[in-house]
């Protein structure tokens, strides 16, 4: 482009940003909402829209009270399911993307179809065999069941970007005198860290604001998702409380998408690995 | 430094053949070429060679191993892929670097590094060392894979194409230079190619091979005067061999009468010929003649008729082809400084010389006209 831009493609790039921005205000504007409410005081809620005393009391309100609790239980639980789904998913991903055998995309559409599936669909059985498996209202069942909405998204991504790394570079690696484990660690997983990175995170930001499952299959091991329905009490809403405890529950995604927002844009836009 | 034994070797990927039955004898220090076109079974058969494909039935030997039990990494053997298969995420000095830091061959850093200068230097990419492979163009890519092959002084080199991606310049330079560094190293090394031009010019020996089998294995002189077979003449040579059907009318002792091109003619033969074609079942033959025997211009009563099909300048030679008067087109090579309007009628003659009889029933090869080197 070293062509002087005519006022056309000028007026058309002002165009574009003012776009851009207008989406960016109208995407960051609920949590700049939630920010606002959080500080406002209860009394002046329903009454003033920008102009309020500024308080921290809901804040003081839901870390004096047991919410942080829930808050760690929530971090156990969704830490945890995206771990599994790695360590199941990685070798799942891997495999869907290079063997050839039968009912291959049977399997990997199966998958997906767990996707489909509305929570509150499977809901009931699953709660029945819950109760009855004793898995009801314990962390490892909240990490398994995740693995529902975790799994799935994870194989996904990561089997597209497994096969866009040419066998070649397998085999190559292979006469080069490493056995496969060495290949897998040294050459596959480091090509597809950003694809690992991006799921990683997607999944981590599913089953953090999951709200069906802990609703329904855990009581004294819950999470901070249900929880922050108790600040909705039958004399009065705490709009206030709400909004603090949904501030602070958002915190661990958007410092966990900041910090690896280089991977997030290059593992999102596939085939990042491509020589 | 080994030689390689494969006998026998058979794959199939689901019903499509890879190869059948493949049985060759590489020998110590030896530069052998696998020509074929595209689907041959040339990449598989490297494949089996290194391992990365493990066969239906057969058996290689490199060397005194029996290696069929072994895993890649301990069959000592390197290998330049078609695509490079570079690891994009190393610079090229780590890319040259991996396989000497690996378990199976580990050396003391010191002398990875001296090593890998050394061959960056052979290959002149010292300079480029540092740079990440996305920055390469493909000839350098080329050469890195190159390099990274050469470093670990295998038993055995397999190459797949490696020229093929580059542009025609860059592939006419490698090639010299590549022929340059087979006599410095003197490692036994298959090269896979569909150019039969590299095939000729780097091969000790060529391997023809085409849907699987191998068709003939012998010296670039042989393969290219004397194939075995008229798929082999098909396949090797460009522009294409001539091969057109005749019959023999009138046979002498020292000359032969033939209607071919929808025209009677006559050629010289010698003893030799004479008792080739009495093995004929029929008093029909196949000959084949190169594009380069053939003369454009009037010669006597052996010229034969046509008109210009079409004419393409290469610069110093031209492709020219012409209709017979039977319709059967024969391709001519001529100098690149005449001219030839289409449809112009023109007379034509095959050397005598430099024909190949091919018996029409089994499309074997028969004899050929004169005795080049090397014949016995």
């Amino acid at each position: 482009m070293t062509h002087s831009r005519s006022p056309l493609a000028k007026i058309g790039k002002g165009l574009q940003i003012l776009l851009l921005l207008a989406y960016a205000v109208f995407a960051l504007f609920p949590l700049l909402w939630m920010f606002i409410m959080s500080i406002k005081p209860d009394s002046q809620m329903l009454t003033t829209t920008f102009i309020f005393t500024p308080t921290l009391e809901n804040y003081a309100t839901v870390l004096h009270s047991d919410y942080m609790q829930f808050f760690l239980n929530n971090l156990i639980v969704s830490v945890a399911a995206v771990l599994l789904s790695l360590v199941v998913g990685v070798p799942a991903a891997y495999a869907l993307a290079r063997f050839q055998f039968k009912g291959k995309e049977d399997i990997a559409f199966t998958i997906l179809s767990f996707r489909f599936a509305p929570e509150i669909l499977v809901i009931l059985p699953l709660y029945l065999i819950y109760q009855r498996l004793g898995l009801y209202d314990t962390y490892f069942g909240l990490i398994w069941v995740y693995q529902l909405i975790t799994l799935p998204l994870l194989i996904w991504i990561l089997r597209g970007f497994f096969e866009d790394i040419s066998p070649d570079i397998e085999a190559a690696a292979q006469l080069d005198g490493y056995s496969w484990w060495q290949v897998f660690l040294r050459v596959l997983l480091p090509l597809v860290k950003p694809g690992l990175v991006a799921a990683g995170l997607l999944c981590f930001i599913f089953a953090w604001n999951s709200f069906t499952f802990p609703l329904l299959l855990s009581n004294n091991v819950q999470t901070s998702t249900v929880i922050a329905l108790r600040y909705l009490a039958s004399d009065t809403v705490h709009y206030g409380q709400v909004a603090a405890a949904a501030a602070i529950s958002a915190l661990p995604e958007v410092i966990l998408a900041l910090l690896i927002q280089k991977h997030l844009v290059r593992g999102l836009s596939f085939g990042a690995v491509k020589g | 430094m080994a030689s390689i034994q494969l006998s026998g070797l058979t794959k199939f990927y689901g019903k499509r053949r890879g190869v059948e039955d493949v049985s060759l004898e590489v020998g110590d220090q030896e530069f052998l070429t696998v020509f074929g076109p595209a689907g041959a079974g040339k990449t598989t058969t490297l494949n089996l060679i290194a391992g990365i494909v493990t066969p239906d039935r057969g058996s290689i030997r490199i060397g005194q191993k029996t290696v069929d039990a072994l895993e890649p990494a301990d069959r000592n053997v390197a290998m330049v892929f078609e695509s490079y298969a570079l690891y994009p995420q190393f610079t090229v000095y780590q890319n040259m670097a991996f396989p000497l830091r690996s378990p199976k061959h580990r050396l003391p850093a010191t002398e990875v590094e001296q090593r890998v200068r050394h061959f960056a230097t052979m290959l002149k990419i010292d300079h480029l060392l540092d740079r990440q492979i996305q920055a390469l163009s493909n000839g350098q890519r080329q050469r890195t894979a190159l390099g990274r092959a050469l470093v670990r002084r295998p038993d055995v080199f397999l190459m797949d194409e490696p020229l093929s991606h580059l542009d025609a310049k860059l592939r006419h330079s490698m090639r010299a230079e590549l022929k340059e560094m087979r006599s410095q190293l003197g490692t036994t090394t298959i090269y896979v190619t569909h150019d039969y031009l590299e095939a000729m010019s780097l091969g000790d020996r060529v391997a023809i091979i085409n849907q699987g089998r191998i068709l003939q294995v012998g010296t670039p002189e042989e393969v290219y005067f004397r194939p075995a077979t008229v798929e082999v003449a098909q396949l090797f040579g460009d522009p294409e061999i001539n091969l057109i059907e005749a019959k023999i009318r009138n046979r002498q002792s020292t000359s032969v009468r033939v209607q071919a091109l929808g025209e009677e003619w006559s050629f010289p033969i010698t003893p030799e010929i004479g008792s080739a074609l009495d093995k004929l079942t029929g008093d029909n033959v196949r000959l084949g003649f190169r594009p380069a025997d053939v003369t454009v211009g009037a010669n006597g009563n052996s010229s034969l008729h046509g008109v210009v099909y079409s004419f393409e300048p290469l610069g110093t030679k031209s492709v020219l082809t012409i209709e017979s008067v039977a319709g059967q087109r024969v391709r001519a090579l001529v100098d690149g400084h005449r001219t030839f309007q289409v449809d112009r009628r023109i007379e034509f003659s095959v050397a005598s010389s430099s024909l190949i009889f091919f018996d029409p029933e089994s499309t074997r090869y028969l004899i050929r006209s004169i005795r080049t080197e090397g014949d016995d």
